[in-house]
């Protein structure tokens, strides 16, 4: 690793730059070229590395032993705002929260995390987090225009283009979302943008699969630990008669649940279900633990202080049994080692080995970090 | 036996195509280009058309699927002799779910018959390309078809929960599903727009959307096209997302209103459809905003259709353009590319400029909400010269996109028409890569071969370029 480290001292950065980061080795680089040099110096001395942004979603999907922390805060620039395309460019180490502000001047948003806390875009797009909005504006692979990645074998790849609607190839951008960093760092995109409402409303409701099926276009219908709400945007006109129809305004704001932080010391589980499922699945949950379920999404977000395998097991034989999946997203070192983070491997699973071998011949990033050990 | 005899063995002689005229119908789509076609076969089931893999494997015959033939990029005309796999007789339409509002499909569904079969429970298919009464769903899959109410609803990618599919060498496997992200990478995605080329599609569960509370429709005329290019441009800027909004010029009026007759002012210069839709409280303040707006820009007119009968009137002569242009010239060259909205303008501009160049009748309509371009020529081949011009312009139509920061297809696709011309907007690190996808897919190039990359386009390894010479 020392003569690594020598290779690579000119993208070094202080650890105390990086909160949270343990590795022998710390870089951050300012640049995607100097970010492929990085990866490219990495693949060749076999060293494992972990893309990092603010450290807050590390232990989803699996636990990665790093030799290299590669961290994206250099990589920091609002390349491209075209507020008349409804278009931006960012780099993958922009804060999500920053982004959202400057959006917020001209009324835009990436629908990226409600509560951003720390978290960078570059992060979001890697672990595909689509948070609540999704209801109303789909899934993150949606905003995806363009994507430029820095291969595992340091290339420099773009896909797709900054126009909202393109064919123009293979959409490598779609591809990068929930990719992990499997295929490389993802250093800079392009995401679509959406209006923001006038007005909102956060309204709560008794029953929230009748709210669902009531509610015209909600941003989203959640069930907080038992409290339903809907929460509502658009003109306020139509906010208004929509709050009515529908319960008690609680808030003319949004009050979302607030996000965590992985830390290892509680165990955190997604189960994604069709959103048929979702009562059900609400349903089978052991009493006393925290949720928030996602109606009309699919997914529940599961917290527990103390669970046993054996409960696991259920809740992951209840999701699969239903197409979906139950996956863990945080939790003590030893439940990894004896709970596989993601179950059942898709039936694509040799396929997707094929195409990450592609841009990470080494698999040097994020190893085992995908499901199937991949 | 041959390739023919086993196919026949497989799904029996009516469902194999030998004889050369038959064989000729299927060397072509909606596109100008030709190929030769060894057999076509019509499977009825995934488990046929994974035989079929095995079969034409055996033979190292490529493997054309084929939908209804109807797309304008060539992407399902045979380069090299080819199995021709056509998916029209699975069509079924099965499990469609109220509550999740999904239904599962064959490749061959046609579009609009899936809209018409959920009909009764409040629900459609949202991408409606224009040719939704003859196109399948499967090449609606392959190319990630658009349509006009793709703007606010998203192209054909945004409605595919799930797929599956036979792979080059004859597994089936399925992608996606019905609960949110599938674990692993989302292949989904990239099989929709992969034009053939990753595998052949034998089924998918589709996304249904709620049919809107409210809908107006607005037919606005302007003087010239750049008003209303401009007006496109600030009606995106002021934060609203029309269902749709979609651009006619005055030529390609007034071939509509000969053609079918849908009530547009055949004296404007340009004419624009836009239609809003939503909760019954937000569609009026929706309807304002696009109403000042064209205002603001010029219009002289702007008119609201009064009732569904006039508004499906409108559309009909939307969707019914280029059947229109088909009956007033022998042959016309539909293009496609996009840019981004606040060039739509000065990029029209240029393309008259381009068509009086050349002396081509160019006729506009296209939509203009996502700033996707379809200038098309209308030109009788038979003119001497005539081609060689058409082809010099739409080079020079691509060109004068892409220097505005676009890109050379939004809805209709790569193919062969504008494989070559891919080095435009991605150099050979980008094409690499998407050549190294398809490898993933299609080691030996069963699928497709020679659609959506250039030639050699597969040319680094491990990030070192090969030496010049030793393409493969
Ligand atoms: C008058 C007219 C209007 C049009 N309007 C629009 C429009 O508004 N928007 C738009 O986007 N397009 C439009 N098109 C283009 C065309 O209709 C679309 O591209 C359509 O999706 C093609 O469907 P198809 O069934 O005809 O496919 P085909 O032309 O048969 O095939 C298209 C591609 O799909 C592949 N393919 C077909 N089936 C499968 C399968 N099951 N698995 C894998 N690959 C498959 C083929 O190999 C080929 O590459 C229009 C065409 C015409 C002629």
């Amino acid at each position: 690793m020392s003569s690594l480290q020598s290779t690579l001292s000119q993208y070094l950065a202080d650890p105390s730059e990086v909160p949270g980061a343990a590795a022998e080795i710390i870089c951050a680089p300012a640049s995607l070229p100097d970010a492929a040099k990085v990866l490219e110096a990495c693949s060749a001395a076999g060293a494992s590395v972990v893309p990092w942004g603010s450290g807050s979603q590390q232990r989803v999907g699996g636990l990665v032993p790093a030799d290299v922390i590669l961290s994206t805060h250099r990589l920091n620039q609002i390349v491209d705002w075209q507020p008349d395309n409804m278009t931006v460019v960012v780099q993958g180490g922009v804060r999500a929260a920053d982004l959202a502000e400057r959006l917020a001047e001209r009324h835009q948003t990436a629908v990226l995390a409600e509560i951003p806390g720390e978290s960078t875009v570059g992060g979001l797009v890697a672990t595909g987090a689509s948070m609540y909005r999704r209801a109303r504006y789909g899934p993150i692979r949606n905003r995806m225009l363009e994507a430029t990645l820095a291969t595992g074998d340091g290339r420099v790849v773009r896909g797709g283009g900054r126009v909202v609607k393109n064919v123009t190839g293979y959409d490598i951008p779609r591809l990068v979302a929930g990719s992990m960093g499997s295929l490389g760092l993802i250093g800079e995109v392009c995401l679509k943008l959406w209006p923001m409402g006038a007005a909102h409303a956060t309204v709560r409701v008794d029953d929230p699969e009748r709210a669902w099926a009531t509610a015209y276009r909600p941003l989203a219908v959640l069930d907080i630990n038992g409290s339903s709400f809907v929460y509502l945007g658009g003109t306020p006109a139509e906010v208004a008669g929509q709050s009515a129809q529908l319960g008690d305004v609680v808030s003319d704001q949004m009050l979302w649940p607030e996000p965590w932080i992985g830390s290892g010391d509680e165990v955190r589980l997604s189960m994604r279900v069709r959103p048929s499922d979702v009562a059900d699945a609400v349903a089978s949950l052991p009493s006393g633990w925290e949720y928030v379920a996602a109606y009309g999404v699919g997914e529940v977000s599961i917290g527990c202080p103390k669970v046993s395998l054996d409960e696991l097991a259920d809740l992951r034989r209840f999701a699969e049994a239903r197409g979906g999946a139950l996956v863990v997203l945080d939790g003590p070192t030893a439940l990894y080692e004896s709970f596989d983070p993601w179950g059942s491997p898709p039936s694509s699973l040799d396929l997707q080995r094929r195409i990450v071998a592609r841009f990470d011949p080494d698999r040097i990033i994020n190893r085992g970090r995908l499901p199937g050990g991949l | 036996m041959g390739l023919a005899e086993e196919l026949v063995a497989l799904v029996g002689a009516d469902r194999v195509l030998v004889e050369p005229v038959d064989l000729y119908l299927y060397g072509t789509d909606a596109s100008i280009d030709r190929g030769p076609v060894k057999n076509v076969v019509f499977p009825e089931s995934t488990e046929e058309v994974a035989e079929i893999v095995k079969i034409a494997n055996r033979y190292q015959v490529p493997v054309v699927p084929r939908g209804a033939g109807t797309g304008l990029s060539g992407g399902a005309i045979p380069i090299g002799s080819s199995l021709v796999v056509s998916l029209t007789r699975m069509n079924g339409i099965e499990d469609v779910d109220p509550i999740n509002m999904t239904a599962r499909v064959g490749p061959g569904v046609i579009n609009l018959d899936l809209s018409k079969h959920t009909k009764a429970l409040g629900v459609h298919y949202a991408p409606d390309p224009s040719s939704q009464s003859i196109c399948t769903i499967g090449g609606n899959i392959a190319n990630n078809s658009g349509g006009p109410h793709c703007l606010a609803e998203g192209t054909t990618v945004e409605h595919i929960l799930e797929l599956e599919m036979v792979t080059a060498d004859g597994q089936v496997i399925v992608l996606g599903g019905q609960a949110p992200d599938p674990v692993g990478l989302d292949l989904r995605g990239v099989v929709v727009g992969s034009e053939g080329t990753m595998g052949i599609v034998t089924s998918a569960i589709v996304k249904l959307t709620p049919n809107p509370l409210a809908t107006r429709t607005v037919l606005a005329t302007f003087n010239t096209v750049e008003d209303a290019a401009s007006a496109v441009s600030a009606i995106i800027a002021r934060g609203i997302v029309p269902a749709a909004l979609e651009l006619m010029d005055k030529l390609m009026t007034v071939a509509v209103e000969r053609f079918v007759g849908a009530g547009f002012d055949t004296e404007a210069t340009a004419t624009l459809l836009a239609e809003v839709t939503g909760h019954d409280s937000a569609v009026d303040a929706e309807l304002e905003i696009v109403r000042e707006v064209c205002e603001l820009h010029d219009a002289k007119a702007v008119r609201v259709a009064v009732d569904e009968a006039e508004r499906a009137r409108l559309w009909l002569g939307r969707k019914s353009a280029f059947g229109a242009v088909a009956q007033m010239a022998p042959d016309y060259y539909l293009h496609d590319t996009v840019v981004p909205r606040t060039k739509l303008a000065e990029v029209m501009a240029k393309v008259y400029e381009i068509a009086d160049r050349y002396d081509i009748t160019m006729m506009n309509v296209f939509h203009a909400g996502d700033g996707n371009l379809h200038p098309l020529m209308a030109f009788d081949s038979t003119e001497p010269g005539m081609l060689d011009r058409v082809h010099a312009a739409a080079k020079e139509l691509v060109e004068v996109c892409v220097a505005a920061g676009g890109a050379l297809s939004g809805e209709h696709g790569v193919g062969i028409e504008k494989r070559d011309l891919m080095p435009l907007v991605f150099n050979e690190y980008d094409l690499d890569a998407q050549a190294r996808l398809r490898e993933a897919f299609d080691p030996d190039g069963l699928f497709n071969p020679g659609k959506t990359l250039p030639e050699g386009s597969r040319c680094f390894d491990f990030g070192r370029p090969v030496p010049e010479g030793v393409w493969v």
